[in-house]
């Protein structure tokens, strides 16, 4: 079915069950979608905005409520919504790193940080990882240092993922964040897999700032997202326009450089909303979101062969998973080759694992339902059966 | 103008929104259980009172 010319209708999320690692958290809410119906049109939320005409100070709908309830939510001290986490970095980046300035970020960091950081002109120098695929305050320490010596200067900035999208691995952000105070060094926490769908603190963390990906983790339109940060950065990080026209004279009031004016307007913003009150209620449910993630690593551990490269137990419902010996060994012989996988479990209405995927891949349970947790665990081991795999 | 109309047109959209919502929570299988089936049979009564709404105001 087509909802318009040539563009096909996306009943993905209705027909099937969809793993897909990057799409579980930003499944709309119901609300969200009622919104988003409401809301299309392009300037929809501008029908009341009045002076001093800035997006966060509309009041209906109720969005200057929604940035103070946001930065409440995270416990920090002031929020703005922002077109994706990525522009979030983008704003830090643009702020507090000069060209020639060397960034602290990680082996796991996602690349819109290292983006971010060379659009300031900065130059990325990563933490190593460990043997578990975790960063470790420890090696925070050793980078620091390491850097300093190596610029003679002290990074203006430190960027670390509270999850990271390779394994799903939660990290001591808390104790990397100590280190980096002990320099001076502010943190940027990329929350993009922990926003909105498992408990945040930003002031528990020490964070300096939190970013938020609506899309990603908060059942919400892309592009969209959240960048809060405390009192001490938000002056400088939200700093009003001081530009004027030549020949106008003209100012533009206090629309904020980084935001660029405005930030998030119709549907993004308003089903950001709608799923507010939602993923509050969510991240209180966690401990059943990862029992569910842990009941699916465990059907595919029981298929002899099958490794899981993420912490386990496990800690988030994303999941790097390595079935080289298991699913791949069928594949080498099947008609299908790899595409076997995605294919079988196409037919028991699973989709989001990437087809011709047989050896390292990634999946995320969050949002499924009871039962179709237990579908998708059982279908795991139902197509190793069928496939002469071992059941152990 | 038809307010009536207009809440209507909104209010049917909504309803079939649950009823999306339902769809997603069920799939793949969509085998309601008995709270879901009476769910949905409560959720599409609303439908068809809204879609008598706009037939009053629209065509009649």
């Amino acid at each position: 079915m087509k909802c318009a010319i040539d563009i096909e209708s996306r009943d993905v999320e209705e027909m099937y069950i969809n793993i897909d690692p990057i799409q579980a958290g930003g499944r709309l809410t119901v609300d969200a979608m009622k919104a988003a119906i409401a809301y299309g049109d392009g300037y929809s939320v501008c029908d009341n905005c009045l002076s001093p005409f800035r997006l966060d100070y509309i009041k209906k709908p109720p969005i200057a409520q929604f940035h103070a309830d946001l930065a409440a939510w995270l416990n920090m001290d002031t929020a703005r919504v922002v077109p994706g986490a990525r522009r979030g970095f983008q704003a830090v980046a643009s702020t507090y790193v000069e060209k020639g300035d060397p960034v602290i970020v990680t082996a796991l960091a996602h690349y819109t940080e290292f983006v971010a950081v060379e659009e300031a002109g900065g130059i990325p120098r990563e933490i190593p990882k460990d043997a578990k695929n975790h960063i470790t305050p420890d090696a925070a320490a050793e980078k620091i240092e390491a850097v300093i010596r190596e610029f003679s200067k002290t990074p203006p900035l430190l960027f670390i993922d509270h999850v990271d999208y390779q394994f799903g691995n939660v990290h001591d952000v808390a104790g990397i964040i100590k280190v980096a105070h002990q320099y001076d060094i502010p943190v940027l926490v990329n929350g993009a897999y922990s926003v909105g769908i498992m408990p945040v603190d930003g002031k528990a963390l020490g964070a300096d700032f939190v970013v938020g990906s609506g899309h990603k983790s908060m059942a919400a339109p892309a592009p969209s997202g959240l960048l809060a940060t405390t009192n001490e950065h938000a002056q400088r990080v939200f700093r009003t326009t001081q530009a004027k026209g030549d020949v106008t004279g003209r100012t533009f009031g206090i629309k904020e450089v980084e935001m660029m004016g405005c930030t998030l307007m119709g549907v993004t913003v308003v089903g950001m909303m709608a799923s507010f009150p939602h993923i509050q209620e969510r991240v209180k449910h966690w401990d059943t979101e990862v029992a569910h993630s842990q009941t699916v690593v465990d059907a595919l551990l029981s298929i002899e062969g099958t490794k899981v490269l993420s912490d386990n137990p496990r800690q988030h419902t994303l999941t790097r998973i390595d079935t080289r010996e298991s699913f791949d060994t069928v594949a080498q012989q099947h008609k299908k080759r790899g595409y076997f996988l995605s294919s079988e479990l196409k037919k028991r209405g699973i989709t989001g694992v990437i087809p011709g995927s047989t050896r390292v891949w990634k999946y995320n349970t969050f949002g499924l339902t009871e039962k179709q947790i237990r579908h998708v665990g059982e279908s795991f081991v139902e197509i190793a059966r069928e496939n002469g795999l071992n059941i152990v | 103008m038809s307010k009536r109309a207009v809440d209507a047109v909104f209010q049917a959209l909504f309803l079939l929104s649950d009823v999306r919502f339902l769809l997603r929570e069920t799939a793949p299988g969509h085998d309601l259980d008995e709270g879901q089936k009476e769910r949905a049979a409560k959720t599409l009564e609303k439908v068809k009172r809204q879609v008598a709404i706009l037939e009053e105001e629209l065509v009649r």
